[in-house]
């Protein structure tokens, strides 16, 4: 007690600085000990895969493991039918659980690429986009399963579409496997068509017959537009590919993307509205409002309609008119874009029997090919017409296999040489055509401007 | 009423300004909020309707039955409140020691502080989340709460207000024996009323709109915040806008009612003085 009394000011001050580190240390420990704490189911299955990661690769069939899943696509709908397919799969496999996690897919690759910095959070498996597979694969993210495949006696590549399946495949080696896609189709209203007494679009179409079709069809007094078709970068490489442009040189180096065939092509794009009004002009409500052309072919104002297979759920439901859909028409051939969704295995995943299960069957097996069929949840790439009979028969649209159809005459995402910049590829070349779309520049103009631009990439 | 006429044009001038301004600024939110009631046609309308044609809560029913709304909000009102709560603590004490105690470097230290605030969170955001997942944090609370405990702009604000704070009253304490926590708690921080409802109002927002760090930390929805929450609502192709909005009507509710209240009380606090005399 003495003692305290005589302390000098700085004394005192030491004591309580004593005090204080004394409480840090509390907090930090108790920090340490709430770090096990938390609710989070995800959490504990880590903790299991901590420990199943510890042991060497598990060879025997047998032996309890869990992969780390993460996806998107089933965000915003779907989360119940992916449930149902990984709740199918863990019964079949009882010894395999898969730990998984849906993300908003605006956010998706924010939070993959945080996960894979962080090596031990990172997913087994995991699904990318076409265009985001290369990037990953030239960074030497993914594994290579050409082994896994080709040792694999139930999986036949036979077994899918080729074009899908090859697109998951980088500089020879299989890295991934397309698992379903979404494509893009042109919609035709049929009611239209009829009370001018024309024909129904049919596969043999080129562009003039849309033309020709679209200018009887439109009526600017009543609303109603002949064809609407939206213009940036996806829509854009698809239609110069009608016309037998692309934006990369058959080297696969130089740049073409303002080569005659483009030009020609983007000015079809933009002669629809300004040239031959079939199409409204790209300042009306049609282009600027979100989904107000897919709504608008709903009320029954626009003829022929190009947009995604995604749709088919919801005018099946509000569309107020007949509708059908056709490949779209080309010029010279006919070219579609698709969306697809695959699944690759992470380099540093150490399950990678259990994975490829998992791929495999997310790809091919019969329940979850039914089960995305019944909900309407994007296409199956099964090659397997028997199987695909349930598809088909679903209509609306009578012409389904449209649908699959466009997988024949598919163009990729032109990532050319740069498949990293693809994000900045889509930037530079989707102001140029801004500009156009908006009468800033000619045709010719912006394509010149976006050869110059993608050049610069290259540095 | 002794103004002439040109002094009540000027006024009625300024009046309509300011009402126009405030139209202007107040059409989204109330978009925002009468669209929670609205079908999900109605609700992109072109040119867009103020008043629902039909007004229910079915938005909001089919939100709760999708998620887990309620426990969303609820971990939402956790994480902010806990949050803003040890960030007033820590931001308040830090300000102290830089603002009445003198020790060397100090102004380094401070300089080295506020420098934080130059840095975007995008940059620090891996590394700090690899120190979270080094300490086994991931999906956890303490996970979505530490980060926000800090904030080198409270400190900065809450440092301005306690320098106005005379000397002599913390003089007057240590001359009796009063120890710094003494000094703090009993003397200071009653004081710094309109700083601390300042930088918890600032802090609150931040906490609650945060959406990044929670994205990354968590993994599970029993964690999931309402901005996340309502993520989930967006497809990749399509999103239901009139879930969205109701979503965004139920997470800015709370805010509304946090601000009032403490705007109240920065109002009351801004009328008292600290020394009389």
């Amino acid at each position: 007690m003495k003692e305290k009394i005589l302390l000098s000011k700085r004394g005192k001050e030491f004591i309580v600085a004593k005090r204080i580190l004394a409480m840090l240390l509390a907090l930090l420990m108790v920090t340490a000990l709430f770090a096990g704490c938390g609710s989070g189911t995800s959490e504990k299955a880590a903790n299991d895969s901590g420990k199943a990661k510890g042991e060497s690769k598990s060879d025997t069939p047998n032996a309890p493991v869990t992969i780390k899943f993460i996806q998107n696509s089933a965000n915003g709908g779907r989360e119940d039918v992916l449930k149902s397919m990984i709740d199918n799969f863990q019964t079949k496999y009882p010894n395999i659980t898969v730990d998984y996690e849906i993300i908003a897919y605006s956010d998706y690759y924010t939070k993959l690429n945080t996960m894979l910095s962080a090596g031990s959070e990172a997913p087994d498996v995991f699904e990318v986009g076409y265009e985001n597979f290369a990037q990953y694969a030239s960074k030497g993210l993914l594994k290579d399963i050409t082994d896994i495949v080709a040792n694999d006696k139930d999986f036949k590549t036979e077994n899918m579409k080729k074009l899908a399946y090859d697109a998951y495949n980088y500089n020879g080696k299989q890295m991934g496997i397309c698992t379903d896609f979404t494509g893009c189709i042109m919609y035709y209203n049929k009611d239209l068509f009829d009370s001018k007494g024309l024909e129904y679009p049919n596969e043999n179409w080129t562009w003039e017959n849309e033309l020709e079709a679209a200018l009887k069809l439109t009526d600017e007094s009543k609303g109603i537009w002949g064809t609407v078709s939206p213009l940036q970068v996806y829509e854009f490489y698809k239609t110069i590919a009608q016309n037998g442009g692309s934006i990369w040189g058959a080297d696969g180096k130089t740049v073409t993307v303002n080569s005659k065939e483009c030009v020609e092509a983007l000015q079809w794009m933009l002669d629809k509205s300004y040239k031959y009004k079939v199409q409204p002009p790209f300042t009306s409500d049609i282009y600027t409002q979100p989904d107000a052309d897919w709504r608008a072919f709903e009320e029954g104002r626009i003829a022929m309609l190009r947009n995604g297979t995604w749709q088919f759920g919801e005018f099946e439901k509000n569309a107020k008119c007949n509708w059908d859909i056709i490949l779209e028409p080309g010029n010279t051939q006919k070219a579609h874009h698709f969306f697809s969704n695959g699944l690759v295995m992470y380099k540093g995943s150490k399950k990678d029997e259990a994975a490829w299960t998992f791929m495999k069957y997310m790809a091919i097996d019969p329940f979850v090919v039914n089960t995305r069929i019944e909900a309407n949840w994007n296409i199956p790439v099964l090659n397997d017409d028997d199987v695909m009979k349930a598809y088909y028969e679903k209509t609306p649209p009578e012409h389904k296999k449209v649908a699959t159809a466009l997988l024949d005459s598919l163009v990729l995402p032109p990532l050319g040489p740069i498949p990293e910049k693809w994000a900045e590829l889509q930037q530079v070349l989707g102001d140029e055509l801004e500009k156009a779309k908006y009468g800033k520049v000619t045709a010719q103009e912006a394509l010149d401007a976006a050869k110059e631009k993608i050049e610069k990439l290259f540095e | 009423m002794i103004q002439n006429s040109k002094e009540r044009a000027k006024r009625i001038l300024l009046h309509a300004i300011f009402i126009l301004l405030s139209a202007v600024f107040i059409f989204p939110f109330l978009w925002m909020f009468m669209g929670a009631f609205k079908d999900d046609v109605e609700v992109i309308k072109m040119p867009p309707t103020l008043l629902p044609s039909k007004f229910n809560f079915d938005n909001f029913r089919t939100i709760s039955e999708l998620f887990p709304v309620s426990r969303f909000l609820l971990n939402s009102i956790f994480v902010s409140f806990t949050s803003t709560f040890l960030q007033l603590l820590f931001c308040a004490m830090a300000a102290y020691v830089f603002a009445k105690i003198k020790f060397s470097g100090k102004e380094i230290l401070f300089t080295l502080f506020l420098i934080t605030m130059m840095v975007p969170k995008q940059l620090t955001m891996i590394t700090l989340y690899r120190i979270f997942v080094n300490l086994n944090l991931q999906n956890t609370y303490l996970g979505l709460i530490l980060p926000s405990t800090y904030n080198a702009l409270g400190i900065f604000l809450m440092r301005q207000h306690i320098r106005t704070i005379p000397d002599s009253l913390s003089e007057v304490a240590t001359v009796d024996g009063a120890s710094h926590f003494k000094i703090f708690f009993k003397i200071i921080l009653p004081l710094c009323k309109p700083a601390l409802a300042t930088v918890g109002i600032l802090g609150f927002m931040e906490s609650w709109n945060s959406f990044l760090w929670p994205l990354i930390i968590t993994s599970s929805t029993e964690l999931a915040t309402l901005p996340l929450g309502l993520s989930k609502l967006q497809g990749r192709w399509t999103t239901a806008w009139n879930l969205l909005m109701a979503g965004n009507v139920i997470s800015t509710v709370p805010i509304l009612l946090v601000y009032l209240f403490a705007q109240k009380y920065f109002i009351k606090s801004l009328a008292q003085s600290g020394i009389k005399g």
